[in-house]
C-alpha cells in the first residue's frame, strides 16, 4: 500500500536531511502509529506522502501510484485517495459541518444525490447527527476534529494520515476519536497516525514507527512508545 | 453493432464529462458568490474600493472627455483674419475662400464683406452712441475679412506661405491692417496653442496616473484578501481540489465586488457629474455632450462600468492566486 524506499529528504543545501534513507513498507488496512520527538521527521514523511514535497532522492509508491511518474495535474486525483486530518482541524470556517463534509466529495465531481445520500452517513459514523447545520466555531474541539474525519474519510479512501489528531484534545475526545480511527480501520482503510501521547501508543498495541533525527529507529509489530 | 455501441458510449462519457465541468462550474459560482455573502466585512471593504476605483476611473475619463470638448471649443473660437480692401465682392471673397479651404491646414473659412462688417460693428457697440454716430456719418471703411479656423493653431506656416505667395489675395489684400496671426497676435494664438496642448497632456498623464494608484489599490486589497485565507486554500489543495476550485470561487468573488461596485460607481459619478455641471459650466468648461453622453446611454456607461469592474477583479485575483496555485 505504501512503500518508501531509501527517501531522503533535504530542504536546502546547508542544512541536515529531514528524512535520511528512510525505507518502510506498510501493508493494506494496517494501522501504524509513528512516533519521535518534534523534527525527528514526522511532517516531512506526511507531506511527502500527499505530495506537498518531493523527496531529493529516493522513490515512493503509494496504492500503485509511483510518485516519479506523478504530473502535478494529476496530483488533486492522488490526494482524493488519501484522506488527511491535522492537528489544527482545518476546517473551512465560513461552512457548516455539511458543507465542509461535502465539499470533499463535490470537488470530486460527485451529484448532489449522491452527496445528500452520502454525507448523512458519515455524519451519523463520526457521531454528529444533528449538528449538521453548525459552524465550525460553533463546536468543542473534539467534534471539530469528528468534522475533519468525517471530511477524510467520506471518499473512502485507501489510506488516512492523522498527523497528531489528539493534539489539542483533552484525554477523553482524544480516546474517541482514537476508537473512531479504529472503526475507519476495521472498515478496511489503512490508517497512518502520529502521536506524543504515550498512553495512547501503549495502549493500542499496534505497529509503532520510531523516528529518530530523520532515520528509523524502531519498528515494532505491537510497539509502545519509547522516550 | 459493436461499433454503433462504441460510438454510443463515447458520446455518454462525452455529455458525462460536459455535464461534470457544467456541475464544477456551478459549483464554483456558489463557492464564490457564498463567500462574498459570509466574509461580508471584507466583502463591504473591497467593494467600496473598487467602488472607489471605478469612481476614479470614471471621473478621470468624463474630465478628460469635458477637458477634450473644451479644448476643441476653444480651438473652434481662436480664428485668424485676413483683412482686405473695403470694395472687395463676395465672388472675391468666394475664390479665396475656395483657395484657403484647399489647405491641409485649414479647417474652416468664413468670408465677412464690408457691410456685413459695419452691421456686426453697428450691433457690438449697440451702447456706444459716439461709435454709432461715427458710423451714420462716416463711409463704410471697415474692411471685408477672411475668417479663418486652423486644425492646429501651432502651424500657421502654410497659411503664412499663402499670404505671401497668393497673387489674387496679394490684389486685394489691406494694406492697413495687418493679418492677426502675425506680430503680437501670433505669439498670443501660440501660448493659446501650447497652454491647450499642456492641458490635454497634464489631464492623459493625471488621469492614467489615478487610475494606475486605484488598480494597485485594488489588486493589494484582493490580494490581502486572499492572502487572509491562504490555510484555507491549502486545505482545498490538500483535500484534492483542483485549480478551478481553488482559483474560481476567488474569481467569482472579485467579479462581485466589480458588479456591485459597478452599480454604486455609476450612480455616484453621475451625480457628481450633475451637482458640479453648473459650477463647471460657469468657467467655461463644456460639460454637456459628456453629460448628454451619460444621460442618453445610461445602460452602456453601467455596462462599461461592469466590464471595467470584471476586467480588474479578474486580473486582480488571477495575479493574487498564482503563487498558490503550486500543487
Amino acid at each position: 500500500m505504501i512503500l518508501l524506499d531509501r527517501v531522503t529528504k533535504t530542504y536546502s543545501k546547508d542544512s541536515s536531511s529531514a528524512l535520511n534513507r528512510v525505507s518502510l513498507f506498510i501493508e493494506p488496512r494496517e494501522f501504524v502509529i509513528l512516533v519521535g520527538t518534534s523534527g525527528a521527521g514526522k511532517s516531512t514523511l506526511f507531506k511527502l506522502l500527499t505530495r506537498e514535497e518531493k523527496p531529493t532522492s529516493g522513490k515512493i509508491v503509494v496504492g500503485g501510484i509511483d510518485y516519479d511518474n506523478l504530473k502535478d495535474n494529476n496530483i488533486p486525483m492522488l490526494r482524493r485517495k488519501i484522506g488527511v486530518v491535522f492537528q489544527d482541524f482545518k476546517l473551512l470556517p465560513q461552512r457548516t459541518v455539511f458543507e465542509n463534509v461535502a465539499f470533499a466529495l463535490e470537488i470530486a465531481g460527485m451529484t448532489n444525490r449522491e452527496i445528500k445520500s452520502t454525507v448523512p452517513k458519515v455524519i451519523e459514523l463520526v457521531g454528529l447527527r444533528g449538528k449538521e447545520k453548525k459552524f465550525p466555531h460553533q463546536l468543542s474541539g473534539g467534534e471539530r476534529q469528528r468534522v475533519a474525519i468525517a471530511r477524510a474519510v467520506v471518499r473512502q479512501p485507501k489510506i488516512l494520515i492523522a498527523d497528531e489528531p489528539t493534539g489539542n484534545l483533552d484525554p477523553r475526545h482524544s480516546w474517541d476519536i482514537i476508537r473512531l480511527l479504529e472503526k475507519i480501520n476495521k472498515y478496511g482503510t489503512t490508517v497512518l497516525l502520529t502521536t506524543h501521547n504515550a498512553d495512547i501508543v501503549n495502549k493500542l498495541k499496534r505497529r509503532v514507527i520510531t523516528l529518530e533525527h530523520g532515520k528509523i529507529s524502531g519498528d515494532q509489530a505491537q510497539g509502545s512508545y519509547r522516550q | 453493432m459493436s461499433a454503433k455501441k462504441k460510438i454510443n458510449a463515447k458520446s455518454i462519457a462525452k455529455q458525462k464529462r460536459n455535464g461534470r465541468k457544467l456541475l464544477a462550474f456551478i459549483r464554483v459560482v456558489r463557492y464564490g458568490a457564498e463567500s462574498f455573502m459570509r466574509n461580508s466585512w471584507l466583502s463591504v471593504a473591497a467593494t467600496i474600493v473598487m467602488t472607489i476605483t471605478l469612481l476614479i476611473i470614471s471621473v478621470s475619463f468624463a474630465m478628460q472627455n469635458i477637458l477634450t470638448d473644451t479644448i476643441n471649443e476653444l480651438h473652434n473660437k481662436v480664428e485668424m483674419s485676413i483683412y482686405l480692401k473695403t470694395e472687395t465682392t463676395d465672388e472675391i471673397g468666394l475664390e479665396l475662400s475656395t483657395e484657403l479651404n484647399q489647405l491641409s491646414s485649414v479647417k474652416s473659412v468664413t468670408f465677412i464683406n464690408a457691410a456685413q462688417a459695419k452691421t456686426k460693428f453697428a450691433k457690438d457697440n449697440s451702447d456706444n452712441f459716439d461709435a454709432l454716430n461715427a458710423l451714420k456719418e462716416a463711409t463704410n471703411r471697415n474692411p471685408a475679412t477672411l475668417r479663418i479656423v486652423v486644425k492646429d493653431i501651432d502651424d500657421i506656416s502654410q497659411l503664412q506661405k499663402f499670404v505671401s505667395d497668393d497673387e489674387l489675395l496679394k490684389k486685394h489684400i489691406n494694406p492697413n491692417f495687418e493679418p492677426s496671426f502675425a506680430g503680437i497676435r501670433r505669439d498670443t494664438i501660440k501660448t493659446i496653442g501650447r497652454a491647450v496642448n499642456f492641458a490635454q497632456n497634464a489631464g492623459i498623464i493625471a488621469g492614467t496616473i489615478f487610475v494606475i494608484i486605484s488598480s494597485l489599490i485594488i489588486f493589494n486589497t484582493i490580494r490581502m484578501a486572499i492572502y487572509n485565507r491562504k490555510e484555507e486554500i491549502q486545505m482545498m489543495k490538500l483535500i484534492g481540489a483542483d485549480r478551478l476550485f481553488i482559483r474560481g470561487p476567488f474569481l467569482i468573488e472579485a467579479m462581485i465586488y466589480g458588479f456591485v461596485a459597478a452599480f454604486m460607481a455609476t450612480g455616484l459619478g453621475l451625480w457628481i457629474l450633475y451637482s458640479l455641471a453648473k459650477t463647471l459650466l460657469s468657467y467655461q468648461f463644456i460639460a454637456q455632450p459628456t453629460i448628454n453622453l451619460a444621460t442618453n446611454y445610461p445602460v452602456f456607461v453601467l455596462m462599461g462600468m461592469i466590464a471595467v469592474g470584471f476586467l480588474i477583479g479578474i486580473v486582480s485575483s488571477l495575479l493574487a492566486t498564482r503563487r498558490y496555485l503550486k500543487m
